[in-house]
């Protein structure tokens, strides 16, 4: 046995290492990859050079078609022509070409080609994907009005990525909402009210949702117990959120300057304390055009009921000259302790009638200690009164202030409203030593 | 067995006791069970090596070679991570063996990478710098690279060659992409041709492709010509007698035995046209041919090359060598020959001007039949000195065969009885 055994490890060890001597010169290494491998190197490629590589040589002929992300826009179809059938007809050619031709599972679909308009061509493709097992499903319609979805688009019930532009939503009755979708990408859409809330409470899984620009619905219950990123912009009337609990970012845009206080019951909270009572967790915050606006509708706590720990980041977009509005922006300051960045974009005052230009007073810039603040940046300021006393607050309690960065508005008085700007920050006291003020030119 | 191969190695730098223990351990692996010696197994590597801090773990590769690495490195690649948690790896006798495309070379690129890679340091950045040089090797490597880290199921580096490989298919052309890669340009015309992505609606398009199509098959023709200039000839077997027969028999006779002998004739060759590559379908286009007289079979017989030497892939039928080859009559006919079928097409100008050319042909040839003949013999006779003799009726006397081709001499002879 002892010797056998010899003998073999002996034996082991003349084996010769070097590999068998051929011609790694000449030898095509690429078309034996393994076929997953090859549709990876062919899905970074456009969609077109994929399908080029058919007439490379035979072993290439069908190598694309397996490829599993589907591509469609304005490279696909190379003769650009104002003339709607002739497009139409290209680009249906070729979609319809590359679907009969296509074998095994599409995980992505997108078309977005920028000449075509809503063509009923579309529901066809729409219901043969909803056959396979889609995952990521981007349709955009660059021209021409809504166009209507097949109701054969909320079948697919792999959808993880669900992006639309210019679509109508008109979901069934017997829709139960996509079980695996997490990310939601709706813009310039029109659908109901009812339909809307259903859609975000029946996707369990949702994480992002994306909303720009949208009608048939003013009322945004988010009911969305795992959502992470939430991002709008529009007309609406009212937003509130339960159970989003992990929500950490989320930027709203109010595009239209309307009276929000109106609905408001008197003695209730206002508009910033319920909105905040849901977002425990809030890391970044964007506040757009008038959606301070919103927030101070109602009343006005002095701080938060409900402290903001994670907050770290905060935009505002503000009006200084609207005591409501500074009042919600020092209440949101003062609830977050950990806030590290600050940025304050000046909104232009509102034209048309006077407007009794209420003085904060003394007190309410009490109680605010901001020992984290690092970096603030303030855009779009004139000079006035109100804003430099803003800003003489945030540099009193900023102990921790790294920079700040002052960006004011073009003017007509120009270099006059600089020199007066520019003379009040250097009479500012700052409570970080280490504190810079950077003066940008508008 | 390994184990002795171990302790052999070992035997300078290892103490008497872990000697005795390895030979105790050795024992113990041919007694019983791999497993539960394992760890016994494991403290011996720890005792030889006391002074080793890191963990260790042996890869093999299908050549047999045992490297060493650490095992933080190695575990970046999930197989791997798979193979040690399944207990294989920790000592050089139970090595975990790499798939087979995995072989030394790729094994320490991989491992280069891995280094790099495992360690939170980095920043991105200095990653991206790192894979920017990393992958700069030529195609080969690059794809056996590929190969072996998705053997290894290493996504990062996977992601990583597959995205230089696009980028070395991406904008080229489709010969710069054969050329990179090594590949066989072994697709036909036809099929090169196939339009699977951009179908043509524009007829301007569609007329372009064909005439460009056309263009390449001439430009192959006249070069295929060239070479095989005193090769290909066809040799007319049929015994002289046969032939004067014939011409004898076409002067006063009707039609009708000379039709059907050559009917006959031709009806061979149709079979062995038919028998050899399907792709020979000139005979659509040639039938206009038959302006004068209503039978087809000259046509037919006008690419008997189809019938030889079909090269697969080769539509285009070649017409062989025979002196009616003159720049004038290839012009025309290799018109003719045009694989069109693939394309439906009802106004076809490429159809118009052969009927056109064809018609033009014929009035010429009723005209001054005997004059063309002359030039057609004399033509004949620089390459392939025939005697030729012109008998009482205007009819041809052929002596020797070799310089004309069978239908045309055929399509003479119906002529002059006309």
């Amino acid at each position: 046995m002892n010797v056998s055994v010899f003998f073999f490890v002996n034996q082991k060890q003349r084996e010769p290492h070097n590999l068998p001597c051929r011609l790694d010169l000449e030898i095509d290494k690429i078309s034996s990859l393994p076929g997953h491998v090859i549709d990876k190197i062919l899905s970074h490629l456009s969609l077109r050079e994929a399908v080029r590589t058919s007439i490379l040589c035979s072993k290439w002929r069908y190598k694309w078609v397996t490829v599993p992300s589907l591509v469609f826009d304005n490279q696909s179809v190379l003769v650009s022509s104002q003339d709607q059938t002739v497009l139409r007809n290209k680009l249906v050619n070729i979609v319809d070409h590359v679907l009969l031709l296509h074998t095994g599972p599409i995980d992505k679909f997108k078309l977005s080609n920028r000449d075509l308009q809503g063509v009923p061509d579309i529901d066809r493709w729409i219901l043969f994907l909803s056959r396979g097992s889609v995952k990521e499903f981007v349709l955009e319609i660059w021209k021409g009005h809504r166009y209507k979805l097949h109701s054969s688009l909320y079948l697919c019930q792999k959808l993880i990525h669900l992006e639309l532009f210019n679509c109508l939503l008109t979901p069934p009755a017997t829709f139960n909402g996509f079980k695996s979708l997490k990310s939601l990408d709706l813009q310039h859409i029109t659908m109901e009210q009812t339909a809307f809330e259903y859609l975000i409470y029946s996707c369990p899984l949702l994480e992002r949702l994306t909303l720009m620009n949208f009608d048939g619905f003013t009322n945004l219950k988010i009911h969305a117990p795992n959502l992470l990123f939430f991002d709008i912009g529009g007309v609406f009337e009212d937003v509130s959120f339960q159970g989003t609990s992990h929500l950490a970012i989320v930027s709203i845009g109010l595009y239209v300057n309307a009276d929000y206080g109106r609905n408001l019951a008197l003695g209730k909270p206002g508009n910033l304390v319920k909105f905040f009572a849901h977002l425990p967790h809030i890391q970044r915050l964007e506040i757009q055009s008038f959606f301070l606006k919103y927030l101070s509708a109602g009343n006005i706590p002095v701080k938060l009921p409900a402290v903001c720990d994670d907050l770290s980041f905060l935009s505002i977009r503000i009006n200084f000259s609207d005591m409501e509005e500074k009042l919600a922006a020092l209440c949101l300051l003062r609830s977050s302790p950990n806030l590290q960045e600050l940025e304050l974009l000046a909104r232009p005052e509102e034209q048309g009638g006077l407007r009794f230009v209420a003085n904060i007073l003394e007190e309410d810039y009490q109680n605010g200690p901001f020992n984290q603040l690092r970096l603030i940046k303030i855009v779009g300021i004139v000079g006035h009164k109100q804003e430099l006393s803003f800003i003489n607050f945030l540099l009193i309690n900023s102990s921790a202030l790294e920079k700040m960065t002052v960006k004011p508005a073009t003017s007509d008085r120009g270099w006059e409203m600089q020199k007066e700007l520019l003379k009040e920050l250097l009479c500012f006291r700052r409570a970080s030593i280490n504190a810079q003020i950077i003066y940008q030119d508008p | 067995m390994k184990e002795l191969h171990l302790a052999f190695v070992d035997w300078e730098q290892t103490s008497t006791l872990s000697v005795l223990l390895t030979i105790c351990s050795y024992c113990k692996v041919l007694c019983s069970d791999i497993f539960p010696s394992f760890t016994m197994i494991e403290s011996d590597s720890e005792v030889i090596k006391p002074e080793m801090m890191k963990s260790y773990v042996w890869l093999q590769t299908t050549d047999g070679s045992i490297q060493e690495v650490e095992q933080e490195i190695a575990t970046f690649c999930p197989l791997i991570c798979q193979e040690m948690h399944s207990g294989l790896g920790t000592s050089k006798s139970y090595p975990i063996s790499l798939p087979t495309r995995v072989n030394p070379a790729m094994l320490s690129l991989i491992i280069d990478y891995c280094r790099f890679h495992q360690v939170p340091g980095h920043s991105n950045k200095e990653r991206k710098v790192f894979d920017e040089k990393f992958i700069r090797m030529d195609t080969n490597r690059l794809c056996e690279l590929t190969s072996a880290a998705d053997c290894l199921q290493l996504k990062p580096l996977v992601d990583l060659t597959s995205r230089a490989l696009a980028r070395m298919i991406e904008g080229k052309t489709p010969e710069e992409i054969r050329e990179i890669f090594h590949l066989p340009d072994d697709l036909t015309e036809e099929e090169k041709l196939e339009p699977l992505k951009n179908t043509m609606d524009d007829p301007r398009i569609r007329l372009l492709n064909r005439l460009y199509a056309r263009k390449r098959k001439e430009l192959k023709e006249k070069e295929r010509l060239k070479n095989a200039q005193n090769e290909e000839e066809i040799v007319d077997d049929r015994p002289l007698d046969d032939l004067l027969s014939f011409i004898n028999g076409g002067n006063g006779d009707p039609k009708g035995p000379v039709a059907s002998k050559s009917k006959k004739k031709n009806r061979k060759k149709k079979d062995q046209q038919k028998s050899a590559h399907e792709d020979c379908n000139p005979s659509n286009n040639l039938s206009s041919y038959n302006a004068i007289d209503n039978d087809k079979k000259g046509t037919n017989g006008h690419d008997p090359s189809c019938t030889n030497n079909k090269l697969h892939g080769r539509s285009l039928p070649i017409l062989r060598q025979s002196n009616l080859q003159d720049t004038r009559d290839l012009s025309f006919t290799s018109e003719y020959e045009l694989d069109d079928g693939d394309l439906d097409d009802e106004i076809d100008p490429a159809m118009k001007e052969i009927d056109r050319e064809v018609e033009d042909f014929a009035r010429r040839l009723n005209s001054d039949w005997p004059e063309r003949m002359q030039e057609i013999l004399r033509l004949g006779q620089e390459r392939h000195p025939t005697p030729i003799s012109m008998n009482r009726n205007g009819a041809l006397r052929i002596h020797a065969s070799t310089a004309f081709s069978y239908p045309s001499f055929c399509f003479f002879l119906l002529l002059s009885v006309i």
